[in-house]
């Protein structure tokens, strides 16, 4: 198990960086090793990422996530192959700390990003962290926002009716 | 290709060992064989390549999800999909000369399979009043026939229209519109029959009244339960994701009370080590229950729950859950705890120290999935059952995360979404609403009534006109006798079908035979071909496209034959452009997501390959109940018992059966050939009831009222069951299930735990016959 930790600052207001983070199917307009996110549930996304020649899809749980403050998760597999936690602090009214801590095994899909060593995955996330912070700043404010909170896996929605519950709900025998 | 039988085949029972393991090059050589017995060679390779793939066909078997695109094999079927779709897809016709050759008298002493094997039908026909034969009758006059009868009624109520599960949503919409357009809730269905228990305790104690997993869930969970199916002839896909878990770490402990192969292991045909490998062991703890156990098994283990959260505070219950997403929990827990261990051990059969073990099992894994299908929901208790269910997911939080939640099995291709679509003669106001702003007109109110209400006014005369959309209600419906009765006191039946069925057999004093469209064929319309879409048990709506030319030019689709009776009942009544919806399915499509919560845009997401997923409150973390929390519930302890030198007899499927259609007369897996009529007996239960192997018995149904309910002829079978608990086949028992047993709240018959006993049928020289 490798663990690295990247921090970046970014010239937005906290909940603008939370907010823009939580649209993870805009993570392939900046990421260049994100090539594609589908949110599944608010709870469970799925990542297709590529490094090289190398090309992985997993799904993701989002184990915790709290508006402006901390979204954890971690692959989906039975042993996960990695976790991690990305967290949110204010250092002025416009300005915002991320943090990413990433908790790596040296197996599965995670060894597309360790690559040979977790030299190159602290580069890629750096890079990566780099390329979001130039896109908030160059934005200026988010595309979207979801503002529930996760615990332990379990959503917890903001309103008592978010637009994706509103389908048949009748017994169906 | 063979061409249909004229004789019956011979009941001659041959019965070798169980099988132990499921599918493997057995399961792909009888599914090809019986493809091409039915059709040719180029059909059978049209269809099985096509099906389940993106724009191809969708099985019009089970109702299991499909893998996401990019993600399917090239042979995505399973020998029940292969072996039913051509089935449909058969050669074999059944023409006016074949109607002129056999009366209605006569095809009623047909079997079942028989009728299936004459082939598709291919025109539609009529049965006049004291007629003996059906004749040609053309499609206007058909349904100006069954529209005169329609319009003559007192009350639109004196109509029932049923739908089978097959029914696509485009047919299942259409169909609902017109009958509530025509005055009337009376929309009986399949449901009714199979997981009406389901939906109601999903719906009361969640808030939705659907499953809650995924396919990916299935490969994430730690641990699933299998608790009253049998996935290797119900759901053989099912053993694919099974196969996908268990590889992935995951365990498996299957509850019943038959040892059924697929609950054993799997051999997957299309893996090295399903071909001349092993396969892979599916359940790695077998529960041997009694029949009606479940509901006590749960109570049991939500009880060691309760106790070893006692034990170890904050270790076991997900405290945080429970607090922010449920109610009820005191209540529940104090009832709980109080259901006496003996209780227990009686009604499950099983030991503390294997109910413990599974506790243990529950207590090491973190997600944990509870699939569930007829063995649990067409018990009395059914709806308590799964409420338990429920109550055990909650307690350790294995609702709306991923890799947990529950699923109930569901066993026809479109049977939730033809729900979906509001199919029910209970919807809401807000489907009411939502319908009368669309369309202008007033829907009735009132409450329908459902299969089993449905046949009681028919026996009663209240019901003057049945219509169905699909299936053979006769077969599939409880207490053949009281349900043949009913149906023939109607004025006028009217089947849409693709098959013979006796259905049409035991009919009203007019009969029609509305010939249809199979989903195999293309459906070709003015605004150019079409497609249908569906509902998998998975909440998956995607399409179905026909690849065969029709088995005759003279069929229409099931939307057009609706559509056309619609036109000819109601005019222009409600200025619903019935035209319009025949002329192009999309249009139907654009009212559906006018309607439909979750439908929204449903031309343009459902045409994206593998369709649209719809989104289950739960995991969206809302529950839609009275309280806005997922409620725990009390339920009452409950056992079946029965008296001495009696036993709780299970109706089921063979493995060559598609719901109430034999293929054959064989059940490869349980080791029984060319007999149906067989009665499935635990050896300590033959020794006690003085019964022999190979002895013929008429199995007699005990019940309340005093009537004597008795399927004769039956063959018993030493087989490993649970002591006390027999098992034989439907339709053919359907006759031992009063239509007034059914299950609490659903109202859905209980076609499992049958009271019955055994009666020696005697000789000529009044020796027992064996």
């Amino acid at each position: 198990m490798n663990t690295i930790e990247e921090t970046i600052e970014v010239a937005v207001p906290v909940r603008t960086a939370y907010n823009q983070w939580t649209q993870f199917k805009s993570f392939p307009r900046f990421m260049s090793t994100v090539k594609r996110v589908e949110q599944i549930r608010p709870a469970v996304t799925e990542w297709v990422i590529a490094f090289g020649p190398v090309r992985r899809t997993f799904q993701a749980e989002i184990v915790h996530q709290r508006p402006d403050s901390s979204l954890a998760w971690q692959s989906l597999q039975r042993r996960p192959s990695h976790r991690g936690e990305v967290s949110f602090r204010p250092t002025t009214p416009d300005r915002a700390r991320i943090t990413v801590r990433l908790e790596v095994h040296r197996r599965g899909v995670a060894a597309l990003l360790t690559g040979a060593s977790s030299k190159v995955t602290r580069r890629v996330l750096r890079d990566e962290l780099g390329r979001f912070k130039e896109f908030i700043e160059g934005l200026g404010q988010e595309s979207g926002a979801w503002r529930g909170s996760i615990h332990n896996g379990h959503v917890q929605p903001t309103e008592p009716e978010p637009p994706r519950s509103r389908v048949a709900r009748w017994p169906v025998g | 290709m063979k061409k249909a039988p004229r004789h019956e085949p011979d009941e001659r029972l041959s019965a070798t060992p169980p099988k132990k393991w499921a599918a493997g090059v057995p399961a792909v050589t009888h599914a090809l064989e019986y493809s091409l017995e039915e059709t040719t060679v180029r059909r059978t390779a049209t269809t099985l390549l096509t099906m389940n793939q993106v724009a191809g066909i969708d099985c019009p078997g089970c109702a299991w999800a499909d893998p996401a695109p990019g993600h399917r094999h090239r042979n995505e079927y399973c020998e029940n999909g292969a072996k039913h779709i051509n089935d449909e897809a058969t050669a074999r016709r059944v023409t006016a000369d074949f109607f002129r050759g056999h009366s209605v008298s006569e095809l009623g002493r047909r079997s079942d399979l028989w009728l299936n094997q004459q082939g598709r039908l291919t025109a539609p026909m009529v049965k006049r009043p004291d007629a003996d034969h059906y004749e040609p009758i053309s499609w206007h006059d058909a349904l100006g026939l069954l529209s005169a009868e329609l319009t003559s009624l007192d009350s639109p109520d004196e109509a029932v229209f049923y739908t089978s599960g097959r029914a696509s949503n485009e047919s299942a919409f259409v169909l609902q519109l017109f009958a509530r357009a025509f005055g009337t809730n009376n929309l009986p269905d399949c449901s009714n029959m199979c997981h009406e228990s389901s939906g109601f305790a999903l719906h009361e104690t969640l808030g939705t009244g659907k499953g809650t997993v995924s396919l990916d869930d299935m490969h994430q969970a730690d641990l699933i339960f299998l608790v009253g199916q049998n996935p290797g002839t119900n759901h053989p896909r099912q053993l694919s994701a099974l196969e996908r878990a268990k590889l992935n770490g995951g365990r498996v402990i299957a509850v019943n009370t038959l040892p059924e192969a697929g609950l054993l292991r799997f051999k997957n045909p299309q893996r090295v080590r399903g071909v001349i490998g092993p396969g892979t062991r599916i359940a790695d703890r077998f529960l041997q229950i009694r029949s009606g156990g479940d509901l006590a098994l749960f109570q049991s283990l939500n009880r060691l729950l309760l106790e070893a959260e006692d034990a170890r505070p904050g270790t076991v219950l997900d405290h945080d859950f429970i607090r922010s997403s449920t109610s009820g929990f005191e209540e529940f827990s104090r009832h709980v705890r109080a259901i006496a261990w003996d209780d227990i051990l009686a009604a499950t059969g099983l030991t503390r120290q294997e109910i413990e073990q599974v506790r243990d099992e529950v207590l090491g894994s973190k997600r944990i999935i509870v699939c569930w299908a007829m063995g649990v929901t067409q018990h009395r208790h059914g709806v308590p059952t799964i409420r338990e269910i429920v109550n055990f997911l909650m307690l350790r939080g294995n609702l709306g995360r991923a890799g947990a939640g529950a699923c109930p099995v569901r066993g026809h291709s479109n049977v939730q979404g033809d729900r979906t679509m509001g199919i029910w003669e209970q919807m809401p106001d807000s489907f009411l609403d939502a319908l009368q702003r669309e369309f202008g007109f007033d829907p009735p109110r009132a409450h329908g009534l459902d299969s089993v209400n449905s046949i009681r006014a028919m026996r009663e005369g209240r019901i003057k006109v049945f219509v169905s959309l699909a299936g053979n209600f006769v077969r599939a419906a409880p207490d053949t006798a009281v349900t043949e009765e009913a149906m023939r006191r109607c004025r006028l039946t009217a089947h849409i079908s693709t098959k013979l069925n006796r259905s049409h057999t035991v009919c009203g004093r007019t009969a029609l035979i509305l010939p249809t469209l199979g989903r195999t064929e293309r459906d070709i319309q003015p605004s150019g071909e079409q497609f249908v879409t569906v509902e998998n048990s998975m909440s998956e709506v995607h399409t179905s496209y026909g690849r065969l030319d029709p088995a005759s030019k003279l069929l229409l689709s099931e939307v057009a034959i609706l559509c056309r009776l619609a036109r000819h009942t109601l005019g222009g009544k409600a200025g619903i452009p019935w035209d319009r919806f025949e002329a192009d399915y999309g249009a139907i499509r654009h009212h559906i997501s006018r309607i439909v919560p979750g439908f929204h845009d449903f031309n343009r997401r459902v045409a994206r390959p593998g369709g649209i997923r719809l989104p289950n409150p739960v995991n969206e973390g809302v529950f839609a109940t009275a309280t806005g929390k997922a409620l725990f519930t009390r339920n009452a302890w409950d056992m079946l018992r029965a008296p001495e030198g009696h036993l709780l007899l299970q109706t089921l499927r063979s493995h060559d059966q598609w719901n109430t259609i034999p293929y054959t007369d064989n059940d490869r897996y349980r080791g029984i050939h060319g007999r149906r009529r067989v009665v499935l007996v635990n050896p300590s239960d033959m020794a006690q009831l003085g019964l022999l192997k190979g002895q013929f018995v008429d199995l007699v149904g005990v019940w309340t009222d005093g009537v004597e309910r008795r399927a004769e002829d039956f063959e018993v079978v030493p087989y490993p069951t649970t002591r006390g608990c027999a098992a034989t086949y439907y339709p053919e028992t359907n006759v031992l299930v009063p239509l007034d047993s059914v299950a609490e709240i659903s109202n859905q018959p209980t076609s499992k735990g049958v009271v019955v006993r055994l009666e020696a049928r005697a000789t000529a020289d009044g020796l027992p016959r064996s």
